[in-house]
């Protein structure tokens, strides 16, 4: 663990941090609000932020701080579900291709180059318009998608660590699979694993975003911040800062993730 | 008579430590100048600082002149191919990849000598034809091989003019057979001019003669003439980089009749390898006896290597057949030891975390690790750091730990010093010949060198 801190940049703290932050918002964030993100205060609609409410309330009244903790938590969910998922997938089929001989990674191959020539947002799009409000499709969709990323870039690494002398010499002594892959393959391929899997964490956060905004994603009365952001679009001149709160949440999202995963040079 | 080069008190810091202390040295026109030192001992630096190279993080005090004057940026830039040229060390790193021969060559005559593109193209032909590389006009550097690489380098790098030339290492990675090629052909193109050589391999000063330097962690140890120094040596350290020259090894004991006695632990029969297409070995046979150590010699290239790893089963053979007579033998008991020691071993745990893993996987008596860590000088300390932490012949040597306590039948050993300095090399393949005889396992030894094949090993299979 300290290690890890020691090695870890200033940007990579940073987006740590804010991370950190934004769960705790997450996960806490609705007992700073006096109900819970359905309930309507019908004589404070549209309200500015206050003391009772400190992000203020939507158009029907319901307090933004639950709403927006609501939201967050769903995006955290959601990312974190996919990129494990994903990477999981991803890792273990790239370390099969590029170890199981030449029948299997042609096999795979050919899979994966289909799945590269569908663009991968209408995949989702379409998955999502099947069923639509879908959490458990959405996941599935976005995690079909991502999961090649992974799978290119560990069978690229994957190939050249198993030609090396350091695996063959390992090899020639004894040592098991399990033991290869945990020395020799793992190490190679962690530290770009661990930078897809903050940059998809993202990116499945900005995806379902993208769906709630153009109607396809999760349904309302459901807080998502892609939805949050059309149903309150209409309103941006009586309450601006209604809409700023999901923009800037999904801004410092993204960034949180970004800035967690840049690698030092 | 003025000399070309003349360096007062030159030294190269980097902030405040200094990389290379003071060392003050003429250049004269005809009379070779080389110095002689390890690898990491700031000879490079040296060079780069004579040519104006040096980067801008690294600071220089003491003073250069050049033709007798102290030049700035721009005046070097002028001199730069037409009077002094520097070749750098690995041609591979000098050359461009993507362009062929003949056109690395006309660049030089066409920009910076000024000639038209047509003269150009044929004066680089002439220039390749009178080293015998005409043949290779239309090809990458990627298909040259090593000395044929270093010629180009050094054909395109004194195509401009330039008489007065510094070389980096010119002979590192050469076979023995090219090394005497490559330096007839700096002494010639120096001709009129001066000829600075950095080296690490004594046979460069001896050839070149002139004077030497000998330096040690960027300290000047001995100077003088390559006669006196060589013949004479009076500083301890130029007295052991002599005696680590293979042909000063002492001949390795070696009592013929025991091998007959013995048990054969391996034959070939015919053997023939294929590597790319084409064939590199032949109808070769030959028999290792238990505990014998057998030495490959040949130019690079010619499948010393693979030969070793067909030995192993790394390699499909294309006709012929290996038998192995040891039955009991294991097949972790059958060893390699590789040529870039680092290459070899996982970075991402620390040295004894693998020696535990081995452990745990043999059931290897823990008792036995510390008297052999004394036999080949490892201390304690270095279990606790990685591979990259550690230095090249530490690491070598704890290649060669790992492999003995799985008391192996056989060890192919590629170029296990090819890396190292002259002086650890000397160390690492004496202890490994050793304790090979000790532990009564064969060792296949491959090397480029047949000095040192030819001191250490009980039978010699020459390869061409």
């Amino acid at each position: 663990m300290r290690s890890l801190l020691n090695h870890a940049t200033l940007g990579q703290k940073g987006g740590a941090l804010l991370l950190l932050v934004l769960l705790a918002f997450a996960l806490f964030g609705n007992g700073l609000a006096p109900n819970d993100g359905a309930y309507q205060d019908l004589d404070a609609i549209l309200a500015p932020p206050s003391e009772t409410h400190w992000l203020g309330t939507d158009h029907f009244g319901r307090s933004m701080v639950a709403r927006m903790a609501d939201a967050i938590r769903l995006s955290f969910m959601l990312g974190v579900l996919c990129v494990v998922t994903s990477s999981i997938i991803g890792v273990s089929l790239g370390v099969w291709a590029a170890w199981s001989g030449k029948k299997v990674d042609a096999v795979l191959n050919v899979f994966v180059n289909i799945l590269l020539a569908l663009p991968g947002l209408v995949i989702v799009l379409l998955l999502a318009a099947i069923v639509p409000g879908s959490f458990f499709v959405l996941y599935l969709a976005i995690s079909l998608v991502q999961w090649v990323e992974y799978f290119r870039v560990v069978r690229a690494i994957t190939k050249t660590t198993v030609d090396s002398p350091a695996m063959q010499s390992s090899q020639m002594m004894g040592f098991g699979r399990w033991y290869l892959f945990k020395r020799h393959i793992w190490p190679a391929i962690a530290p770009s694993v661990f930078t897809l899997a903050t940059f998809g964490c993202a990116t499945a956060i900005l995806t379902m975003a993208s769906l709630g905004f153009v109607y396809v994603g999760m349904q309302p009365p459901l807080a998502e911040l892609g939805l949050m952001m059309v149903e309150l679009f209409p309103y941006y001149s009586d309450a601006p800062w209604l809409l700023a709160e999901p923009l800037l949440a999904i801004a410092l999202l993204v960034l949180g993730f970004h800035l967690l995963g840049r690698k030092s040079s | 008579m003025n000399p070309l080069i003349s360096v007062d008190q030159l030294s190269v810091y980097s902030k405040a430590s200094c990389l290379v202390s003071p060392l003050t040295f003429n250049l004269h026109q005809d009379r070779p100048l080389t110095i002689l030192g390890q690898t990491g001992s700031g000879k490079s630096l040296l060079a780069q600082a004579i040519m104006g190279l040096l980067p801008d993080s690294l600071t220089i005090k003491g003073k250069v002149s050049i033709f007798a004057k102290t030049l700035t940026k721009q005046e070097y830039r002028a001199m730069w191919g037409k009077e002094l040229v520097m070749l750098p060390q690995e041609p591979w790193h000098a050359l461009d990849p993507l362009m062929t021969s003949q056109k690395q060559v006309r660049d030089v005559y066409h920009w910076v000598v000024g000639q038209s593109k047509h003269i150009a193209n044929s004066s680089a032909m002439e220039a390749l034809t009178s080293l015998g590389l005409d043949k290779s006009a239309d090809k990458l550097p990627s298909e040259l091989s090593g000395g044929m690489a270093q010629r180009l380098a050094i054909v395109a790098a004194t195509a401009g003019g330039a008489s007065l030339i510094l070389a980096d290492e010119p002979t590192k990675g050469l076979d023995v057979s090219r090394r005497e090629e490559v330096i007839r052909l700096l002494q010639d193109k120096s001709q009129g001019g001066g000829l600075l050589t950095i080296t690490h391999d004594v046979h460069v000063a001896k050839q070149l003669g002139g004077d030497i330097m000998v330096i040690k962690e960027g300290q000047l140890v001995e100077s003088g003439t390559v006669e006196q120094v060589l013949s004479n040596p009076q500083a301890e350290y130029t007295k052991l980089l002599l005696q680590a020259q293979p042909s000063e090894w002492p001949i390795v004991d070696r009592d013929p009749s025991y091998f007959a006695k013995s048990d054969r632990i391996m034959q070939t029969e015919a053997l023939r390898l294929v590597r790319g297409g084409k064939t590199i070995i032949e109808d070769l046979s030959f028999t290792i006896a238990k505990g014998e150590v057998v030495g490959v010699v040949g130019d690079s290239g010619c499948g010393k290597s693979s030969l070793g790893d067909a030995l192993l089963g790394l390699l499909p053979l294309e006709a012929g057949s290996i038998e192995r007579f040891d039955k009991k033998a294991k097949p972790h008991q059958w060893l390699k030891l590789y040529q870039d020691p680092p290459s070899a071993f996982s970075g991402s745990v620390s040295l004894a975390r693998l020696l535990d893993d081995l452990i745990g996987l043999h059931g290897v008596d823990q008792a036995r690790i510390r008297p052999l860590m004394a036999r080949l000088s490892l201390s304690q300390e270095i279990l606790e750091r990685t591979c990259l932490e550690v230095s090249g012949g530490e690491l070598q040597r704890f290649a060669i730990l790992r492999a003995l306590l799985l008391d192996p039948v056989f060890l192919f050993a590629d170029e296990p010093t090819s890396r190292l300095d002259p002086i650890t090399a000397k160390e690492v393949t004496m202890l490994l010949v050793e304790l090979a005889r000790e532990q009564c396992c064969s060792v296949l030894l491959v090397s480029h060198d047949p000095d040192m094949i030819r001191h250490t090993c009980d039978q010699v299979i020459a390869l061409s």
